[in-house]
């Protein structure tokens, strides 16, 4: 399989694509090298691969915090390339950074407050403040509490409603387990799938390569910065050569 | 053993002191939340504005509180120019050390265009208050002394307001805690960064202009108060505004109080000697400052 193995009448549906994409950071070698990843509606797309691979510099690219050399984005079709965070933010891409990125000397209702820093209509903001306390309770529960004093699974829960504050089109999630013991890894996983029915992309970075592509509907896995194989997450799954090499270790057998 | 009277006395303008300490040390407090910068010229402009404060009041004979009109958008554009001129410029890996002798050298320019300007003559404001005191529990205290600490209970009250309930202020404390998170919520970080470090030498404005109205000023004033006012935010911990505010007043008491028994001279090195224990007891500093265990 290759990104080529992509149905093509799906094309159209793609929310985000990255498309032969090379980059890199200052003057050091190539990361990425002619990359192609595509984020269809309503899908969790995971990333999967070794150390260093590039699957974090895949998202910094789709965020606009880094600059491709060359190749294309598009989001929805439209051409963004070259874009900074802020613009990529209003094309609807929205990024949970790796490890704990809430402001932690912060209140729980500050953070996701901030996480509507962009948008001017009041009853807006309080809509998407009712959407999010209800789609992540902790969040409604330490509502007041500082950010910094909750669990990591908390933490990443705050983290994931402030980036749906603006109505994300596609949320680009770097290894959301990081850190966390396996009961608030379940919980977060869950909390993606929940994202996604209610309506959001995911392009997901996981090193938890396994747990990831349970919950995912496509899976890529990326090694020299190159998309090595793609396909459905289930047929990833239980192919047992990918399992040898990339999801440590053999695959259940059946 | 100095009277019970003495000993109050001492309290009240320590903590006078502190309130001036505390609304500087939030300054530095900001510069260094914001880019990591260590402001060795805060104190410099303080004097700057002081003499200002002084020239204005000698020219024109308007009082010195007066300036503040002047002098506080001045130093916030100052700030937003020196953050986005100078600072950007400095490569971020080295950032924290280069600063140190950048904003060195600023500070020996300003004290040199003082000299040069004003002479190196000691200046003094004399106003129709300046020798007016009120009695307060059986301490003395004098009327511009008390005006100073106003002011900088003011605007640090200003400042807490401004961070708290502030669109701006929110975005800076965001991008005081986590510069790239707050980026991707769409927050122009470099803007918002210009804006603190104008805040911070703003706060210097009031600052200088507070301590005209009761201190003899000469261009290198400026040494004895950087010393203190950076022990006071590694005390308090880096980047906490609440815990620069707490290690001032004590420390301002201290320093007080110690000047019952002790030279001026030596009361000043309370300041030092908190540093040193600070340092070897708990670096992270005494109240808040999560921010230097991260960096």
């Amino acid at each position: 399989m290759s990104d080529a193995d992509f149905p093509s009448e799906l094309r159209s549906e793609f929310l985000l694509e990255l498309d032969d994409i090379r980059a890199g950071y200052g003057r050091a070698a190539l990361v990425l090298r002619g990359l192609t990843v595509r984020v269809p509606a309503g899908a969790i797309v995971c990333l999967v691969g070794p150390n260093g691979a590039g699957k974090s510099t895949v998202l910094k690219v789709a965020s606009g915090l880094l600059t491709p050399r060359s190749g294309r984005i598009l989001v929805d079709g439209e051409d963004v390339t070259g874009r900074g965070p802020q613009r990529m933010l209003a094309a609807g891409v929205a990024h949970v950074l790796q490890g704990h990125s809430v402001f932690r000397e912060m209140t729980v209702a500050e953070n996701v407050l901030l996480g509507g820093y962009t948008l001017r209509d009041k009853a807006v903001v309080a809509e998407r403040v009712a959407f999010v306390r209800d789609l992540f309770p902790v969040v409604a529960e330490r509502w007041t509490d500082l950010a910094g004093l909750l669990s990591g699974g908390q933490q990443k829960q705050v983290e994931f409603a402030r980036s749906l504050m603006v109505s994300p089109r596609v949320v680009l999630l770097d290894e959301p387990s990081m850190g966390l013991d396996p009961k608030a890894t379940g919980v977060v996983f869950e909390q993606i799938v929940r994202m996604r029915d209610a309506g959001t992309a995911v392009l997901l970075v996981e090193q938890n390569a396994r747990r990831a592509l349970e919950a995912a509907d496509t899976g890529c896995v990326l090694d020299l910065g190159r998309v090595h194989v793609a396909g459905p997450a289930h047929e990833l799954l239980a192919d047992p050569q990918l399992g040898e090499l990339y999801l440590g270790g053999r695959p259940v057998r059946r | 053993m100095p009277s019970a009277s003495l000993v109050f006395q001492s309290v009240v303008l320590g903590v006078l002191l502190g309130g001036l300490y505390a609304l500087l040390a939030a300054g530095l407090t900001l510069y260094f939340g914001v880019m990591r910068v260590v402001m060795i010229a805060h104190s410099a402009f303080l004097i700057l504005a002081a003499y200002l404060a002084w020239y204005a009041h000698r020219e024109t004979g308007i009082d010195p509180l007066l300036t503040l009109f002047v002098t506080v958008p001045l130093f916030f554009a100052a700030g937003v120019a020196m953050q986005r001129l100078l600072l950007t410029r400095l490569r971020p890996a080295t950032l924290t050390m280069m600063s140190v002798l950048l904003t060195f050298s600023v500070a020996l320019v300003i004290e040199g265009l003082l000299g040069y300007v004003f002479s190196g003559t000691q200046r003094r404001i004399r106003l129709g208050y300046s020798s007016s005191s009120i009695e307060f529990f059986g301490a003395r205290v004098a009327v511009v002394k008390l005006i100073a600490f106003g002011m900088a209970a003011l605007a640090l009250l200003g400042l807490y307001v401004l961070m708290k309930h502030s669109r701006f202020g929110q975005a800076l404390r965001a991008t005081i805690q986590h510069r790239e998170a707050a980026q991707l919520l769409g927050i122009d970080t470099d803007r918002i960064a210009g804006y603190g470090f104008g805040l911070g030498l703003a706060t210097a404005a009031v600052g200088g202009t507070a301590l005209s109205l009761d201190t003899t000023i000469y261009p290198s004033l400026h040494w004895h108060w950087i010393g203190p006012l950076m022990a006071i935010i590694v005390v308090g911990g880096l980047g906490s505004v609440p815990g620069a505010a707490i290690a001032a007043m004590t420390l301002g008491m201290l320093q007080s109080l110690l000047q019952l028994e002790l030279s001026t001279t030596w009361a000043q090195t309370v300041f030092y000697v908190a540093l040193f224990v600070t340092l070897a007891v708990r670096p992270q500093g005494f109240f808040g400052g999560r921010l230097a265990q991260r960096f």
